[in-house]
């Protein structure tokens, strides 16, 4: 879809090929692995944690200007849907395209039901919605 | 208690700070560098996925 995936962890490259080169699940990885060995990176995105030195799990979604859209930060055992983070690119892209519109919630892909912000909208989003 | 967070995470809307990394590219089988200044050259969307360590779980 045209975006740059970048993991990262505090491994070094050297793990990182390693772990890749064992690992069946990430047989088909494309991308790459980004080595952030001191912390700096995961601290500018708040996710060091301080009591381990690791990474939380955390997923950024950055805007081709730099511009930061989206934040997702769990805690250790929990992963994160890669459905919810496609639908939010995808978001995204429509919203970048389309910049007076919304993406309501259940919006998850194109044709999807968008809102059209306005003095008309307000008080009656549900029959927006429902038509 | 409550803290100011001055992170990133807690400002989305933020203007990402430029950062470069040095990676793993199993595209190429081989080490490489990857900046923010040069997505952005590129015009890409960066999906940043930060885990805790290689050879774990979930």
């Amino acid at each position: 879809m045209g975006a740059e995936v970048l993991t990262v962890s505090r491994d070094t490259k050297f793990v990182h090929l390693a772990w890749q080169r064992e690992e069946k699940q990430l047989a088909n990885v494309k991308y790459p692995m980004g080595s952030d060995t001191t912390g700096k990176l995961a601290k500018m995105f708040g996710v060091y944690d301080d009591a381990t030195g690791l990474s939380l799990r955390g997923t950024f979604i950055i805007s081709p200007e730099g511009k930061l859209m989206n934040a997702e930060v769990n805690y250790y055992n929990m992963g994160r849907n890669i459905d919810e983070l496609i639908r939010k690119f995808k978001a995204n892209l429509h919203l970048a395209k389309f910049t007076a519109e919304g993406c309501p919630a259940k919006w998850t892909d194109e044709g999807d039901k968008t809102l059209k912000p306005s003095a008309k909208l307000v008080g009656r989003v549900h029959e927006a919605l429902s038509k | 208690m409550s803290e100011t967070c001055a992170c990133l995470g807690c400002n989305v809307g933020a203007t990402v700070p430029d950062f470069t990394l040095e990676t793993y590219e199993p595209s190429k089988g081989d080490f490489g560098e990857i900046s923010l200044e040069t997505l952005k050259k590129n015009k890409k969307w960066t999906i940043l996925f930060f885990y805790p360590a290689d050879f774990t779980f979930v």
